[in-house]
């Protein structure tokens, strides 16, 4: 089997009278990284959380390993929702991290990351435990272990989370602006653990505004505006040899403010 | 200020009290309850019971407390519900508070940022872990000092239940300016020991605040 770990066709989704996906085609080989960019109210994220249902799709299919998400299509070309627990066993193997970090604030971050492995992979108390402080371990931080959310910085709770996604031990990681709420000084750490997540074959869906991590890290990158993906490529291409006017303005003005 | 006055009624007062304590504790505490219950019972998608529990929470939020506790106890026997005085007080506090409580715990609910409930739904977690781990812990915090001010505003709503006769500490007072014609000394010893109620209960409430949101401070929290 071959299968795509992510794939996206003609996938569709309004907003009311608002159409904010028009028809986007978008697929994720297995230790894949692709990094989705774009203005803002492009729709990038929109189509993240399309990928584990988070956000409800209208039309086209969102694909994980082979298997729609979602819906379930019946014979006869009828499509009905997928059952709630099998939804859940899908969500169980993506990981997802939020702008806002979204950890549990009346838990401790190793509290936040066994609770997961407890309620959901069935862990006693002392394996979650376990397997939550190598998680912490394995962001740097083994040594809060015991903090609370708002005892930690944010890019320390962003660690948290991104540890609470892979102790869940998923086929693959979705990054909704993982560093956009984050102190300019903060957003290297972040940064560095994505990386090692990267170089370690992790499978990754990033939408990110960070354009240096993504031309280094990224083996794919995908320009959405207006609901489609505009330009996609590798970070080479989409970065200096697009043929996209709308592509070409962004980065231009992205390289403005940015170089001094 | 007449101190034999007050030493000669000091038992009753005491057993006044102690009434009023009983009866707002209980009542509270019934309330608490039920309330929390109502506010369960509104999430679930059924709409003739998010209808029914609707009009009560409006009922007993809309009138008087002093009317409802003359219905139940009053007009309780009509339909073969015969309360002693004290029961009827306590059922009618826990009824009446309850509404208040309802939509304490709602706004609760409310309270909950989605972000937290998409983490857990992210990570597969099922409805009732949600509810029980994520959405009820955060929902009962932002409810604690709503919840310590309305059962300050009850310990004050016990005085009523002297009109159906409950021989709570206003009804004591009452007996006792009636029997000596002293107005002032007896509301004196009253306020006295609403006060103490008050201020042991509000003191309560700040340890039990304090207790539940350490974690939200940075230097607070105990790990």
């Amino acid at each position: 089997m071959n299968a795509p770990m992510i794939e996206l066709v003609g996938v569709g989704k309004s907003f009311g009278a608002h159409e904010v996906l028009r028809g986007v085609d978008l697929s994720v080989g297995r230790s894949e990284v692709v990094c989705l960019i774009g203005p803002s109210g492009s729709g990038k994220s929109t189509l993240l959380r399309c990928v584990n249902f988070l956000e409800s799709y209208d039309s086209g299919d969102v694909r994980i390993d082979g298997r729609l998400i979602g819906y379930q299509d019946l014979p006869g070309g009828v499509r009905k929702p997928m059952s709630a627990r099998r939804l859940r066993e899908m969500r169980r193997e993506i990981g997802m991290v939020f702008q806002h970090f979204n950890l549990w604030p009346h838990m401790t971050a190793i509290s936040n990351v066994a609770e997961p492995l407890r309620r959901v992979r069935g862990l006693t108390a002392g394996e979650a435990a376990d397997r939550a402080t190598a998680m912490l371990s394995r962001v740097g931080l083994g040594g809060r272990a015991h903090a609370y959310p708002s005892q930690l910085s944010g890019g320390q709770q962003q660690r948290v989370a991104i540890a609470r996604a892979l102790a869940m031990q998923p086929q693959l990681m979705l990054f909704d602006e993982p560093t956009s709420a984050l102190d300019p000084e903060l957003v290297g750490e972040v940064l560095e653990v994505m990386r090692s997540l990267a170089a370690e074959g992790m499978t990754m869906l990033i939408v990110t505004h960070e354009m240096g991590f993504a031309a280094h890290v990224a083996d794919r990158i995908a320009f959405i505006d207006g609901g489609r993906i505009i330009d996609e490529g590798p970070p080479r291409h989409v970065f200096h040899h697009s043929q996209e006017p709308r592509v070409r303005q962004f980065l231009q003005t992205y390289h403005d403010r940015n170089s001094f | 200020m007449n101190p034999d006055l007050l030493w000669r009624y000091l038992p009753s007062l005491i057993s006044g009290f102690g009434v009023t304590v009983f009866c707002w504790s209980v009542g509270g505490a019934l309330g608490l309850i039920l309330g929390f219950a109502i506010a369960l019972a509104r999430r679930f998608p059924f709409q003739p019971l998010r209808w029914g529990l609707r009009a009560f929470v409006e009922v007993f939020r809309g009138t008087p407390f002093l009317m409802q506790l003359f219905l139940l106890y009053s007009g309780g026997p009509y339909i073969g519900l015969r309360l002693s005085a004290t029961a009827a007080g306590v059922l009618g506090l826990a009824l009446y508070s309850s509404a208040y409580f309802a939509e304490i715990f709602r706004a609760g609910f409310g309270a909950v940022p989605a972000g937290q409930i998409e983490a857990a739904t992210s990570v597969g977690m099922a409805p009732f872990d949600i509810l029980m781990r994520v959405t009820l812990p955060a929902a009962l915090i932002a409810a604690a000092p709503p919840i310590v001010n309305m059962l300050i505003i009850l310990s004050k709503e016990t005085v009523v239940l002297s009109i159906i006769t409950v021989p709570e500490l206003m009804y004591q007072v009452q007996t006792m300016a009636a029997e000596t014609f002293t107005a002032f000394d007896a509301i004196f010893a009253m306020a006295v020991f609403y006060w103490l109620l008050v201020e042991s209960v509000s003191r309560l409430g700040a340890r039990v605040e304090n207790r539940m949101t350490a974690f939200l401070s940075p230097s607070g929290a105990r790990a």
